[in-house]
């Protein structure tokens, strides 16, 4: 063990020693930002009696709704290594297609061709990423204007109203069961059906390949444009189903207001893919990470801080849960910075 | 016997007119291990490349099970069941080891059942006799477990051909072994391999059969029981082709100027060496020797430990930076990648690392950068002389040339080449040889790291071979002779040199 030249760089410690720290951080890792949102949520039950209530917790889910199928939607893109700009502007589009055609097909055919519209705006932007080779943050900064422009179109600037007799329309987004709000149940079997897709199928196990290491995914015979597409199909699909839910809570589609979502989405899934420790996005840490931004949303709110304060907590959560991230999946070289 | 396999008929390629298979006829039998030995340039990684359907054959056929098929694209190769296991691997680093044997290949459905996977996946490495906790992410490997799990998974894709280059460049003894089994269970399955590598025991102890390249042309094909030094060696070395009459004329000065003292990493055990002004070291040995580590330390690439130190001075390299302010010049192998800018002129990329000796006020003086560009070009004889031209259209010598071009204002105290004349044209061989010797003209210690035993002789005035991370030979150019060179780096032990 004794080392005749200077050390340049230190040799690795012994392996007692370090092994306590390195469970600690192990710990940490996994249960790192779980321990932080509960940590956050005790803080705001302290200073606001009002913040610990049933009827508080089913405000925050049910303000959170599109907010997380968005991120969800996300969550496919990200974890297939590319990026969508898009999935904001994209809620305001299907929420408008929605409103327009409602009178004219009726709800079940109106909500069916809405959503036929979001898998199209996806395709679009799974094909322009794949075969036309662009990349995903510019291809979608693209769609996100061109929807932009479209939006003010179909609308001339004024919002679409719902006609107040479509009642079974209205439930979709007003409706309750029990003390439950009947979106929020939309949203549970969303995310459910989500989940099993990204964990269970191969459409999710492909996508997770893909965005892991391209490379290897394409020399096991992988089809890597056609997950990629996928990946963008439902995340435009999972927007779209919020445009749905959009509508049907205001009774109206707005020509703007979408674009909110998107950072949102983005600061979720990058908090969600510390959650667990896992590194990479994942649909059960993108819904924690919706929740967190709502629940300190909320309490901030109840506590009576500006939301000049609440905007920048919520620019510096997204860099922290990022940097976060960076740490999780440290590589011996960095020399990306898209 | 039966109809082989793959057959080669007349296969040739030439880049930009310089031919560099030239004439190919080569048959792989149905479950045979052939290997392929050859020099650097002899034509081998062409050939792989046209199997594998990154190069398209220039003329000539290649036939599967006696009928002619066409591999334009790689994926061509892999319907085929034409598969390759480059250096890099190629898994999924967050899925386990079981999920990366499977990947692409799951049970049919809509479905992942893990539990499937994971049952097929230790029927394959039961099969195979590997073994490794199926759960294990990919990303905790080691590099070996990492190449045993990628050739676990070329098992699954039903590949009726592999190509296996230098596998056991990264690995231990222990492993080497591992991966023999591996291959010879391939073997019984009815799959064929290509084995490349530069050592000779493995080849002998493996193959069925090898087949020797000399100068893109088959030059010899032994039997297993023929495959003996003497034999290998006289059908590589080219005899035929007239020796480059450039030689080092003994250039060393007495002054030391680069210095590794007990420089070690975890590939390297502790390694000592001299370089003088003007003095060029060669350095060579087989694939993943350790050559690699010194050029690594050296370009601030990886950590060592050990003191470097130039003109007596110790310096710690700890980035590539350090090593540039060092004076230390590294001209890596893969330049495209590592040393270019390939979309800059190639007036940018050569002024670009003197910038601040050009610029005036802190900007960028256009008008000079174009001169000492315009200057470069000369000295160097870069061709075509067109300093605005995009340096990706330029071919691999004129690339080279530019990479040199790069330090020229700089002047390094220490020029470290690694194989510098991989994918050179034969026509610009020599002129950057001539550099390289001018180099040690004026005075800088130079470090020649090549494979390339012809290379070696031609440049260097001193030679040292490296075998598992030691130097084995170290002795005056004027000591060897290429068969002597040869034979100590493709047998482990190193012969006693003749004069």
């Amino acid at each position: 063990m004794t080392m005749t030249t200077t050390a340049v760089v230190p040799p690795p410690t012994q392996a007692g020693a370090k092994g306590r720290s390195r469970n600690g951080l192990h710990f940490l890792r996994r249960w790192g930002t779980i321990i932080v949102i509960v940590l956050v949520g005790l803080l705001f039950s302290k200073l606001s009696p009002y913040f610990p209530t049933i009827s508080n917790f089913n405000n925050i889910l049910f303000s959170m709704i599109v907010s997380a199928l968005v991120s969800m939607g996300l969550t496919f893109v990200v974890a297939a290594g590319s990026f969508d700009l898009s999935v904001g502007v994209t809620v305001t589009t299907v929420s408008i297609v929605t409103a327009l055609l409602i009178p004219y097909t009726g709800m079940a055919g109106g909500i069916i061709l809405a959503l036929i519209a979001a898998c199209l705006i996806g395709l679009v932007n799974g094909l322009l990423v794949t075969y036309a080779r662009l990349s995903g943050i510019v291809s979608t900064l693209g769609m996100m204007f061109v929807l932009g422009g479209i939006n003010q179109y179909l609308t001339n600037g004024y919002q679409v109203p719902v006609a107040y007799g479509e009642v079974a329309f209205r439930y979709i987004g007003q409706g309750r069961v029990g003390p439950i709000a009947f979106p929020v149940i939309l949203l549970a079997l969303v995310f459910i059906a989500g989940h099993i897709l990204a964990t269970r199928s191969k459409a999710g196990h492909y996508i997770g390949a893909v965005g892991d290491n391209p490379m290897a995914a394409y020399y096991s015979g992988i089809l890597v444009y056609r997950w990629v597409t996928v990946s963008f199909v439902l995340s435009a699909l999972f927007a779209g189903i919020g445009g749905i839910i959009l509508t049907s809570i205001s009774s109206s589609a707005q020509p703007v207001g979408g674009e909110g979502y998107l950072l949102e989405a983005f600061a979720a899934v990058f908090l969600g893919a510390t959650i667990l420790g896992k590194g990479k996005p994942h649909l059960l840490g993108t819904l924690l990470g919706v929740f967190f931004l709502y629940m300190v949303s909320s309490g901030m709110n109840m506590v009576g801080i500006s939301f000049a304060t609440r905007q920048l907590f919520n620019g510096l959560v997204l860099i922290l849960a990022v940097g976060a991230n960076a740490l999780l999946n440290r590589e011996e070289i960095h020399l990306k910075f898209i | 016997m039966s109809v082989p396999l793959i057959a080669l008929l007349d296969l040739r390629k030439d880049f930009s007119g310089v031919h560099v298979l030239k004439g190919i006829d080569l048959a792989f039998e149905a479950g045979e291990i052939h290997g392929l030995l050859g020099e650097n340039g002899a034509g081998k990684s062409t050939l792989i490349k046209i199997l594998t359907g990154v190069y398209a054959p220039s003329s000539g056929q290649v036939l599967m099970d006696g009928k002619p098929v066409t591999i334009h694209r790689p994926i061509d190769a892999h319907r085929l069941g034409l598969g390759a296991v480059y250096q890099d691997s190629e898994l999924v680093g967050s899925y386990t080891v079981a999920e990366n044997i499977v990947l692409g290949n799951e049970p049919r459905g809509p479905w992942i059942n893990r539990r499937r996977i994971r049952a097929e996946a230790v029927g394959i490495m039961d099969q195979i006799g590997l073994t490794l906790d199926p759960d294990r992410p990919a990303a905790s490997l080691t590099a070996a477990e990492m190449q045993m799990v990628t050739l676990a998974t070329l098992f699954h894709r039903k590949y009726r051909l592999i190509i296996l280059d230098e596998p056991t460049a990264r690995l231990s003894a222990p492993e080497t072994r591992l991966l023999f089994q591996l291959i010879a269970r391939f073997r019984q399955q009815g799959i064929s391999i290509v084995y490349i590598s530069h050592r000779l025991n493995e080849i002998k102890e493996l193959c069925d059969r090898a087949t020797i390249l000399r100068d893109g042309m088959v030059s010899g094909s032994l039997q297993r029981h023929e495959i003996e030094e003497e034999i290998v060696t006289k059908l590589m070395v080219n005899r035929s082709m007239a020796e480059l009459d450039i030689g080092n004329p003994g250039l060393a000065q007495d002054r030391v100027v680069l210095e590794l003292d007990g420089l070690t990493t975890d590939r390297l055990s502790p390694l000592s060496l001299t370089v003088r002004a003007g003095e060029i070291l060669g350095i060579t040995g087989p694939l993943g020797a350790g050559m690699e580590q010194i050029e690594r330390s050296l370009g601030g690439l990886g950590a060592y430990r050990g003191d470097i130190r130039v003109d007596g001075v110790v310096r710690p390299i700890r980035s590539p930076h350090d090593s540039r302010k060092a004076g230390i010049a590294l001209i890596p192998e893969d330049r495209r990648k590592q040393a270019l800018f390939p979309n800059l002129s190639l007036a940018e990329n050569v002024s670009l690392p003197a910038m601040s000796e050009l610029a005036k006020l802190g900007l960028i003086a256009h008008a000079a950068a174009n001169a000492y560009a315009n200057s470069v070009v000369q000295r160097l004889a870069i061709h075509p002389q067109a300093p605005e031209r995009p340096m990706r259209y330029f071919s691999g010598g004129n690339q080279q040339k530019a990479v040199i071009g790069k330090w020229l204002k700089r002047e390094a105290r220490a020029y470290i080449f690694v194989e510098p004349t991989s994918g050179v044209d034969v026509g610009a061989i020599r002129q950057i040889y001539e550099i390289i010797l001018g180099l040690a003209r004026s005075g800088a210690a130079v470090i020649v790291i090549s494979t390339s035993v012809k290379e070696l002789l031609a440049l260097s005035e001193t030679i040292a071979v490296i075998h598992h991370g030691a130097i084995s030979a170290l002795l005056p150019r004027a000591d060897c002779t290429r068969d002597s060179l040869l034979a100590m780096t493709i047998s482990a032990t190193a012969p006693s040199v003749a004069a």
